[in-house]
């Protein structure tokens, strides 16, 4: 069930559009079309960095330009190829999936004559964006140039208010309808000058904020060859109020997002030397202070925060969210070969099941090392020079984790049933409430103890469970009509299965909970049957 | 508006999954692996061990797999397959 949530959450291909529509209120179309008609002509070679669903891509073609787009979204891509086959413009488009990062890598130099990108830039850490703009520079034929558009944070006090007054009932109603969100630029006209480009603003929409550049590379590039060290700073473990807030949501609401996201990028823990290891992770708020905390202090790393999408590896990993790609990626834009003398990664063991060691080996020569499955080992870990004992291969589910999971899928419930319980039948909300909280700590606590290995059939104990201390209950405290003591047994069923169905997607150890999905629909689809026909069919009331 | 379509086709989605997953099962072909040992290294359930004097993995415990496709993806053998 909550995976169904979660994917009605994540943006779909269609719902971006028009998020991004509502967002720019259609200005982006605007800027689509002026890009598409004043700088497009037949033949011209392009690139679209980060082309989405394809919509100024196939304009481009349109106009008779050859056109490649590439996306660091498989459906965005799917989206995007579907588009392009409608309008019959297959020959002039070729779409890949790729990081922008690697543009640089996978293209040779002066291999197009435009590069585009609208609303990339602003997703991207300055690292990242200062390393992509020195890549555009190559890629450029002579007389190429490069179009912007993007969101920026205006300048000048009285627009900036306006900005945020404007924009962020905006973004809000934006995110409700199509779960869609973006962040905008700042300074980027210094950055595009420190790179040795000229940029001249040629279109300015919503007061400001939503800008397209006319980019084109400067005549003397600037000191671009000697860039400081792109070490982001050093990350600390601490408590303070903002943490803590943060915990407690998570604590309920990890499942919704946008998730919260560190800046992607290489930092240091501790004091690293040019000796010290490379750990990698994704930019989970969460998965990067948990690192933290389990190493400040022991021992001197460098971390590198890779995209994950705000995502936890495990899932990013196998949610195709955090792949060999984004590695290199960050890889590359952090420019950890100038910062490190040796050339091996230390990856978390849980992103094995998306992250192709193979690929990071053989594409740019680093040696790919499994880290242990859980944090807290790392400072051991590295300790015994890159040991792994089997006690910190194996993932475990302990107690204290199961607490935490039964939490989180809690946050949901509070979503998912108790809020139409509350609304369309309020007399059953506190029955309800306690019914559900109970059982899905019990569940949590005796979880190792039931028999089965499958949460779905861990759910046939616990029911009968719950359905003998119903028995109790009406028989010693207060005994019940037939009416309501046979609806609580339909309604502790329904929740038994749905708990120990739901805690099965979130416990590493079991299969995912997709596996049930369609017994648990079945299952309730029944028991909702049961509730209203037997007593129907046996007369009572 | 956006959450019909979004919905059914992720009921849908889910519904192909949930059947793809539960039958999914790990086949292991020893006589391409050259004891590198990355299945042992990644798997999170202990499913495989090294066999050292013949450099071969074993793969024992099936029933513990929850097929999540991590030592298919490191083998640089292609001596798992999880289908
Ligand atoms: S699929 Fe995952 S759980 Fe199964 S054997 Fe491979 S690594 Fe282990
Ligand atoms: S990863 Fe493949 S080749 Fe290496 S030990 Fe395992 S099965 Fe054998």
């Amino acid at each position: 069930m909550a995976t169904v949530f979660m994917k009605w959450l994540e943006t779909s291909p269609t719902a971006y559009d028009r998020g991004i529509q509502l967002l720019t209120l259609g200005r982006i179309q605007r800027i689509k079309e002026r890009i598409a008609n004043a700088y497009v002509h037949a033949g011209m070679r392009v690139l679209e960095i980060g082309c989405g669903t394809g919509t100024l891509t196939a304009m481009m073609a349109a106009r008779g330009a050859e056109v490649t787009g590439i996306d660091a979204s498989p459906s965005m891509l799917a989206e995007a190829e579907r588009k392009v086959a409608q309008e019959g413009l297959e020959d002039h488009v070729t779409l890949k999936y790729m990081d922008a990062v690697l543009i640089g890598e996978r293209f040779p130099p002066a291999s197009f004559d435009l590069i585009v990108s609208t609303l990339v830039f602003s997703e991207l850490s300055p690292y990242e964006q200062r390393y992509i703009l020195e890549a555009c520079k190559t890629l450029l034929a002579p007389n190429g140039r490069l179009l912007i558009a993007d969101e920026v944070i205006p300048t000048g006090a009285l627009r900036r208010l306006f900005y945020y007054v404007v924009r962020l009932p905006l973004a809000l109603l934006t995110w409700l309808l199509t779960r869609t969100s973006a962040t905008a630029l700042r300074d980027f006209e210094s950055l595009l000058e420190q790179t040795g480009f000229q940029a001249r603003a040629v279109a300015s929409h919503l007061g400001g904020s939503l800008v397209l550049y006319d980019i084109l590379p400067a005549e003397i590039a600037r000191a671009e060859a000697n860039l400081p060290p792109t070490v982001i700073g050093r990350l600390q473990h601490r408590v303070t109020f903002r943490t803590l807030l943060l915990d407690l949501w998570l604590l309920f609401f990890r499942i919704i997002p946008p998730y919260p996201k560190v800046r992607t990028g290489l930092y240091m823990i501790g004091n690293p030397t040019p000796e010290s290891p490379v750990l990698v992770t994704g930019n989970f708020d969460l998965t990067v202070r948990r690192v933290v905390k389990a190493i400040d202090g022991k021992v001197n790393v460098w971390l590198l925060v890779a995209d994950s999408a705000g995502i936890n590896v495990w899932c990013a990993a196998g949610g195709g969210y955090f792949s060999a790609e984004k590695v290199i990626a960050a890889v590359k834009s952090s420019r950890l070969e100038e910062v490190v003398r040796h050339h091996a990664l230390i990856l978390p063991q849980l992103c094995a099941n998306g992250v192709d060691g193979w690929r990071i080996r053989k594409e740019i020569h680093w040696g790919v090392h499994w880290g242990p499955a859980k944090a807290r080992d790392i400072p051991a870990y590295l300790d015994a020079n890159r040991k792994k004992t089997d006690a910190m291969r194996w993932v475990r589910f302990p107690l204290k984790d199961r607490l935490e999971m039964v939490t989180v899928t809690l946050g949901f419930y509070g979503l998912l049933i108790l809020l139409p319980v509350f609304i369309f039948w309020r007399p059953m909300f506190w029955p309800i409430t306690f019914s559900i909280v109970g059982l899905s700590y019990f569940y949590a606590i005796v979880h190792p103890w039931l028999p089965g290995r499958d949460g779905l059939y861990k759910s046939i104990p616990l029911s009968l469970i719950a359905l003998a201390g119903l028995l109790v209950y009406t028989t010693v405290w207060n005994p019940l009509p037939a009416v309501d003591l046979f609806h609580w047994m339909v309604i502790l069923t329904g929740l038994s299965v749905f708990t120990g169905a739901e805690l099965q997607g979130m416990s590493p150890l079991m299969r995912g909970e997709q596996a049930n999905w369609g017994w648990e629909a079945v299952i309730g689809l029944a028991l909702v049957a049961l509730y209203w026909l037997v007593p129907l069919a046996l007369g009572w009331r | 508006m956006s959450m019909q379509p979004t919905l059914l086709s992720s009921l849908k989605e889910h519904l192909t999954l949930a059947k793809e997953l539960r039958h999914l099962e790990i086949h292991f072909y020893p006589e391409k692996c050259k004891g590198v040992w990355q299945c042992y290294e990644v798997c999170p359930v202990g499913c495989w061990t090294p066999n050292y004097e013949a450099r071969v993995a074993i793969f024992h415990d099936p029933e513990k797999c929850i097929a999540c496709g991590a030592c298919v993806l490191q083998c640089p053998q292609d001596a798992i397959e999880l289908k």
